[in-house]
């Protein structure tokens, strides 16, 4: 309720305004029922919750209850204070420093191509780009899975082209996991840089190719400094997504990967201790959101650097 | 490409690229093929290469209840999920770009809100949310209210990139010549926005339909979706019939791409 009552006070404030858009025949204030659903459901249904895991990340634990009475920071201490916990958070982040650099590799020159085709395949491409999006993320561990195994297609291809005896651990692993998670996030690596890529005018590189610069040099002092924002939006959005990424690690990963999502839902479902699961999935977010700010700032300075 | 040909070395390093690029699908494209060739193999297993093509596995599919009653819950939130985000994103988008004017970007920013958000956290938050509020999961309320919110901004940004595309002069000429507010609305807005609703709606059905995460948390008994059932059912079993529903979730979607090509093309899909 309260998001609905702040974003109106404005337009009820500005009588001004409201007269001059009245004057040019665009109601304000009678389209506003057009908006208030929306506001109503995320108002409710979203700003609300986010503030209440704040207060239950705060309320002590309970038998027989998810939570107790009264505040604590004892979930907080106990997941800073915890060996365990804090190497499950730095398996994550490892996780994410890792999905992102190989995701750049693998999608910018998709994205490069995808920006500058003329092909009447462009629409079937950018399905396919798209297609580990749209398709569950379940369904594609499981082909994962299928691929993966240790009697899956990758490795009794190896066995029958003789270029192995024995079966490779591909899965229940990190490799696994990485594997799945890049081609889970590469869309949201290629579909920003597409963007900015599209916006670079195709004639600054034909012009400074025809004033003698190799290809490699108009890449690299032309079209990757102009995309800098696209990697930067796409590379902190898949870190972001890999930190709180749940179910390929328990498809692929087994019990031998253990994320700080993986850790949350349990402490949440199976031992039902909701308040340790908020303070712990709160410590998460706080990481990423350092790390992304700190991200931000590094290569700001980078990028000003390149100009 | 010009008059003079390229350098060889040139060409090479096209040729390069394009391989490059080539494996880059066919990555992005094994797991979902590899699924839907071993849902037609007539092997016990799921085994490489398949042993014969056959049906056999959907007929076990078939025969199977709980994932049948899996396939029906899923249609079903998701049916709800996308009229709701429709209604909704469809007069949000209608506010943002028509009516809004100082507070266009922050409401803007506010409806897209759902899709920045990890959906994990988001369903945590909502599970604790509908406990605190005594609304609880014993309904299907939460689980849609779940969906609702994540598959919102994909109709909202489909919708108002499809506003943004035409200037609101044509529903002021048929205000000024006496329609009401909405009858210009169905009879000139409506139908110049239709591909954008369309487009929105049958993404929001797609992503409401493969949603885990917020299922998983808000699920109430006898709420399991086609993707949870899936997911359990993978920890114990390891055979085609997996293979064979995946394929039906495959089938799902592409019937809701086909459909967005046919009606106003691939490229104009918005994603975030």
């Amino acid at each position: 309720m309260n998001a609905v009552m702040t974003a109106e006070a404005p337009v009820h404030g500005a009588d001004r305004l409201h007269g001059r858009r009245a004057r040019k025949g665009r109601p304000g204030r009678g389209a506003f029922w057009l908006i208030a659903p929306a506001l109503v459901l995320i108002g409710v249904f979203l700003v609300l919750p986010y503030l209440n895991i704040i207060g239950m990340s705060l309320r002590p634990t309970a038998v027989g209850a998810p939570y107790g009475a009264g505040f604590t920071l004892a979930n907080y201490a106990n997941a800073l204070g915890d060996g365990y916990i804090l190497g499950v958070l730095a398996d994550t982040l490892l996780l994410g420093v890792t999905t992102v650099p190989i995701c750049l590799l693998l999608g910018y020159p998709v994205a490069y191509h995808l920006a500058r085709t003329r092909s009447r395949w462009g629409g079937l491409l950018y399905v396919l780009v798209l297609s580990p999006l749209l398709v569950g993320v379940v369904v594609r561990s499981f082909g994962w899975l299928i691929l993966l195994s240790g009697n899956g297609v990758i490795n009794r291809a190896l066995i029958d082209l003789g270029l192995i005896s024995t079966a490779l651990q591909l899965m229940n692993n990190r490799l696994g996991v990485t594997i799945a998670l890049v081609h889970v996030f590469l869309p949201f690596m290629i579909l920003p840089l597409v963007g900015v890529i599209q916006s670079i005018d195709p004639t600054l590189e034909q012009a400074a190719r025809s004033l003698g610069a190799s290809r490699l040099k108009v890449f690299w002092r032309l079209v990757l400094p102009m995309s800098w924002p696209g990697i930067q939006a796409g590379t902190s959005l898949v870190f972001v997504l890999t930190l709180s990424a749940y179910v390929t690690p328990v498809m692929l990963g087994g019990a031998q990967v253990k994320t700080m999502s993986v850790l949350v839902v349990q402490n949440l479902i199976d031992n039902f201790q909701w308040p340790a699961g908020a303070a712990q999935a709160l410590v998460l977010s706080a990481c990423g959101m350092v790390a992304v700010w700190l991200y931000a700032r590094l290569t700001g300075r980078f990028m000003k650097g390149l100009q | 490409m010009t008059m003079k040909r390229k350098p060889l070395a040139a060409r090479a390093a096209d040729a390069i690229g394009l391989a490059y690029v080539g494996a880059v699908y066919v990555f992005l494209l094994l797991p979902i093929a590899v699924i839907v060739l071993m849902s037609l193999n007539a092997g016990e297993f799921l085994t490489f290469p398949p042993q014969g093509i056959s049906l056999r596995w959907f007929g076990a599919l078939f025969a199977n209840e709980a994932f049948m009653r899996a396939i029906g819950t899923s249609l079903q939130v998701a049916a709800i999920a996308t009229v709701c985000s429709s209604v909704i994103g469809v007069a949000g988008a209608l506010y943002v770009v028509r009516h809004a004017t100082r507070l266009r970007e922050g409401l803007r920013m506010m409806l897209m809100l759902p899709l920045m958000l990890p959906e994990i956290l988001t369903a945590i938050a909502l599970l604790f949310f509908l406990y605190a509020s005594g609304i609880g999961t014993r309904t299907m309320f939460g689980l849609v209210v779940g969906h609702v919110l994540v598959t919102l901004p994909y109709v909202f940004t489909n919708v108002a990139s499809a506003l943004y595309n035409q200037d609101g002069t044509l529903e002021q000429a048929a205000r000024s010549l006496g329609a009401s507010p909405w009858r210009a609305f169905v009879r000139v807005t409506l139908p110049l926005i239709k591909p954008g609703i369309i487009t929105g709606a049958l993404f929001a059905f797609v992503i409401s339909f493969d949603l885990f995460n917020m299922s998983l948390l808000l699920k109430g008994i006898g709420m399991t979706t086609l993707p949870l059932q899936l997911f359990d059912y993978l920890r114990w079993d390891f055979d085609p019939t997996a293979a064979a529903v995946s394929t039906v979730s495959i089938v799902v979607t592409l019937v809701a791409v086909i459909c967005v090509d046919r009606t106003v093309g691939l490229r104009s899909l918005r994603f975030g």
